[in-house]
């Protein structure tokens, strides 16, 4: 406290400013701290317990609102990357190594454009349109189950929920287009009304099949009936429930080829050709958050849902092993934990760095520490992510449905890549004269299945 | 808004920026906002039960360029068109009158951007008839070798946007491979990579160089393979034939009468070709086939591109056997610094990549032309415009648009 032994008067502004508050803390955090431990904690955590299911709620909405943001992110730069790497180019590569940010530079400066309405547009249906198709994108969020518990709301009409709230996003691209003022915008609202209330009806027939097969509207329960291995997924009992679900899928996040809504090269940018700034960011995010929901639910409801395609236990069983990880208890370490955290750090950093200061010359002692201490804290999360993995269903769930999910982003953003888009009248024709027919072959057949199984007393 | 008033001109221009701005918000003045000055104008611009006006153009992702087009629609069908030109126009043929002959060589050069040694091919032809100069054996061959080339790029560019115009954002880039290293060996010989100025009256600028031959050494030994992959592309996509096929039929009358050429007439099933109806240069002693699709009397956008394909590939053909047969020798004749043709006139036409382009030349004796003509295949083509897009869907004009191949440089002229 050097400070204190000068006199105040030869303290600099922002001495004087800091050596004050320096004092306030050490006197005033302790006795905050314990009057919040004492008085206030209590009172708070009373008020947690009682209402645990309004304030899991909260921090599901705040999470989900999180997630959607980065999930948009990286599915922008996905989609700016592949489809770069598919045309032979490189793609962005100035932000980050290989550019890895660029989307959420994208993403700030959009925020940062300036909020342009047309004169003539209706401004209030302009300003909350697209917050409508935003936050419609997101609520579907609430009953995706990202892991085993790890669900907004358990609903147990959970798809019921999903298709109405789904089917609200048409009524915000409708009323972007129309209050634009602009017929280029009056025509792809137009369009994404025709296009989406065609789609969602195969979309919704496609899995009645699969609600009959598993007998419950609960997205969190036909999850954990694909349990075990990858041929007990849904995908493998109802093929063409799948293949519909995820073609009309496609036209309901207006995807290519069923990019009509905002077919560049017909209606320039369709229902967001007047919006700029963040009010087309807010669209162009639902846009992706929309393709992620997609993928999420093709995952979820047709292969698998978080479960891994490997039964571990079932392997594991083959071989007479125990799970592993019942060996694994620090705790029976005692001193020699404390000993291991001591002495591994400093001698996995030596032991990394060796062979790197030996196998190459000219080699600086510190900078082969470095890259020691650097692989040896990547090895460390590894390590840790592993017994995460082992450990927490949650986490092993969570990998597996975000590999599965990205998988269906991916094969999005490669269809962008490769189809040319349909024309209206065959984009129409193809749902009312094939896929819907299909979706009630696929309803019937299922169904007249189950009834010969009961009768015939297989379950 | 208050712009100054037009005297001598009683009806203002259809762009006259106060029909936006006048009036209360929400309310439209009549458009056009004068009294109509055609019967067709009048039947035009009178809305039926739930029609609209659509306004697509200058500015549009594809409509090729500066190309306007009024749609009138009903839903998402086309009712009526009308077509507005002019927004790229300059003057190139009263410049060319103004200009010695040399120089209009390179004011005529920016006329097709996309296929501009045609556009100097067909004026020095004129000129040299005028002049009666006897080009050199090895520079018509070489006017045919770098033609055949710069067709193969323009067709290579035209299957990129057909693909773009439908939706298709990856065969565009594959196309400008192609292109961009064509381009490239042009630019090695001729110096310049799009609007090269090459041609001369009596031959060509420059000899073929050493980069210009390896360059075109390794694009020939994969030029066809290559070709054969980038169809693979588009032409097994159902999405893209289904687009295409019955989509903008003309049939043999129509575009007869319509006095289309090119790759559009012979999508109609006429084997019409300047090079083989007309034979200039060296191709009479050069072999390749005339394709010819749409006999059966389909005759629509998938024809016009599968046609344009069927050419790279005799073009690929016709460069084979330029490079093998090309004599040594001069690539110009000897002609004077200043040139003073006979008076009189002459007409030459080439087979450009968008079809017959010809130039007229009215010769009066002086060092300038008295009267220079242009005639432009994109001009002539987009006629059909207002026949094919009627009765179709919105997406359909961009198929129609894009298959016909429109150039706005030369159109607009």
């Amino acid at each position: 406290m050097t400070a204190i032994s000068r006199s105040l008067g030869n303290v600099t502004t922002a001495g004087r400013i800091v050596i004050p508050l320096l004092l306030l803390i050490l006197v005033v955090g302790p006795l905050v701290t314990v009057f919040l431990a004492t008085v206030i904690g209590p009172w708070v955590s009373g008020v947690v317990y009682s209402n645990l299911g309004i304030v899991r709620f909260v921090v599901a909405i705040t999470a989900i609102l999180l997630f959607s943001i980065p999930a948009a992110f990286i599915i922008i730069y996905m989609e700016l990357k592949v489809i770069a790497y598919m045309n032979l180019r490189v793609g962005p590569n100035r932000v980050l190594p290989a550019g890895a940010a660029h989307s959420v530079i994208a993403g700030l400066k959009v925020l940062t454009k300036e909020d342009f309405s047309p004169s003539s547009a209706d401004k209030t249906i302009f300003t909350w349109a697209p917050v409508m198709v935003f936050l419609t994108a997101v609520m579907t969020f609430m009953v995706i189950p990202f892991g085993p518990g790890l669900v907004g709301a358990p609903l147990n009409i959970g798809l019921l929920y999903l298709f109405a709230v789904g089917g609200m996003t048409v009524v915000g691209l409708l009323l972007a287009g129309w209050s634009s003022f602009n017929k280029y915008s009056l025509l792809g609202g137009l369009r994404s009304a025709a296009q989406v209330v065609s789609y969602e009806i195969p979309l919704t027939l496609s899995v009645v099949g699969l609600i009959l097969l598993a007998g419950t509207l609960s997205i969190d329960s036909i999850a954990r009936q694909q349990a075990g291995w990858f041929w007990d997924w849904f995908v493998f009992r109802q093929p063409l429930g799948a293949l519909i679900f995820f073609i009309a899928g496609v036209a309901e996040a207006n995807r290519t080829p069923f990019d009509l809504t905002e077919a560049d090269s017909e209606i320039v940018a369709g229902f967001a050709t007047e919006y700029s700034g963040m009010r087309f960011g807010f669209l162009f995010f639902a846009e992706y958050v929309n393709v992620f929901i997609m993928s999420a639910l093709i995952v979820t409801m047709f292969f698998g849902a978080w479960n891994a395609p490997v039964d571990l236990n079932a392997v594991l069983g083959y071989f007479h092993l125990a799970p592993f990880w019942v060996y694994l208890d620090p705790g029976q370490l005692g001193l020699g934990l404390l000993l291991v955290l001591a002495a591994v750090p400093l001698l996995a950093t030596l032991a990394l760095a060796a062979p790197v200061y030996m196998l190459r010359d000219n080699m600086p002692a510190w900078k082969a520490l470095l890259i020691g201490f650097v692989l040896f804290n990547a090895l460390l999360i590894g390590a840790l992510g592993l017994v995460a993995y082992i450990d927490w269903d949650w986490v092993a769930g969570l990998v597996w449905f975000m590999l599965k999910a990205f998988t269906f982003v991916f094969v999005f953003v490669w269809m962008r890549g490769t189809f040319p888009r349909v024309r209206i009248d065959q984009l129409m024709g193809f749902a009312w004269k094939w896929l819907l027919p299909a979706a009630l072959l696929n309803l019937f057949v299922t169904a007249f299945a189950i009834v010969i199984l009961k009768s015939a007393g297989v379950h | 808004m208050t712009a100054p008033a037009q005297p001598g001109h009683p009806h203002p221009s259809l762009d006259d920026p106060r029909i936006m701005l006048d009036g209360q918000i929400g309310q439209y003045e009549q458009v056009p906002p004068y009294p109509p000055r055609t019967e067709r104008e009048a039947e035009f611009y009178t809305l039926g039960d739930g029609e609209m006006f659509l306004n697509m153009g200058p500015q549009h992702p594809s409509t090729h360029g500066v190309l306007r087009v009024v749609l009138k629609i009903n839903g998402e069908r086309v009712v009526d068109l009308d077509p507005v030109l002019g927004y790229l126009h300059r003057g190139v043929e009263k410049l060319c009158e103004n200009s010695d002959y040399h120089h209009i060589i390179s004011q005529i050069d920016p006329l097709e951007y996309v296929s501009s040694l045609f556009m100097e091919w067909a004026p020095v032809m004129a000129f040299e008839q005028l002049m009666d100069v006897q080009v050199p054996r090895r520079a018509e061959y070489i006017r045919v070798l770098t033609g055949e080339l710069l067709r193969i790029a323009s067709h290579a560019l035209f299957q990129g946007w057909m693909a773009l115009d439908l939706g298709g954002l990856t065969p565009i880039l594959y196309s400008f491979i192609e292109r961009d290293e064509i381009v490239e060996m042009l630019a090695a010989v001729t110096g310049q990579r799009m609007l090269f100025n090459y041609f001369r009256i009596g031959g060509v600028n420059g000899d073929l160089n050493h980069e210009f031959m390896s360059r075109l050494g390794d694009w020939m030994s994969r030029a066809a393979v290559q070709h054969e992959a980038n169809i693979g592309l588009l032409n097994e996509n159902e999405i893209f034939v289904r687009r295409m096929r019955d989509i903008g039929r003309v049939d043999r009358d129509t575009a007869l009468r319509m006095g289309v050429t090119g790759p559009n007439i012979r999508a109609a099933g006429i084997p019409f070709d300047v090079r083989r109806a007309h034979p200039y240069s060296v191709y009479p002693e050069l072999e390749f086939n005339v394709p010819v699709r749409g006999s059966n009397g389909s005759g629509d956008s998938l024809d016009r591109y599968l046609l344009r394909l069927d050419e790279v590939r005799e073009s690929i053909r016709i460069i084979d056997q330029c490079l093998h047969n090309m004599p040594d020798g001069p690539v110009m004749a000897r002609l004077p610094r200043l040139l003073r043709p006979r008076p009189g006139r002459a007409w030459a036409a080439v087979e450009s990549p968008r079809g017959l382009f010809g130039t007229y030349v009215i010769s009066d004796g002086t060092d300038q032309p008295f009267r220079f003509r242009i005639h432009d295949p994109s001009f002539v083509n987009l006629q059909l415009v207002g026949m094919l897009m009627k009765d179709n869907l919105i997406a359909d004009t961009m198929a129609v648009m894009a298959s016909l191949d429109p150039v706005m440089g030369g159109i607009d002229k």
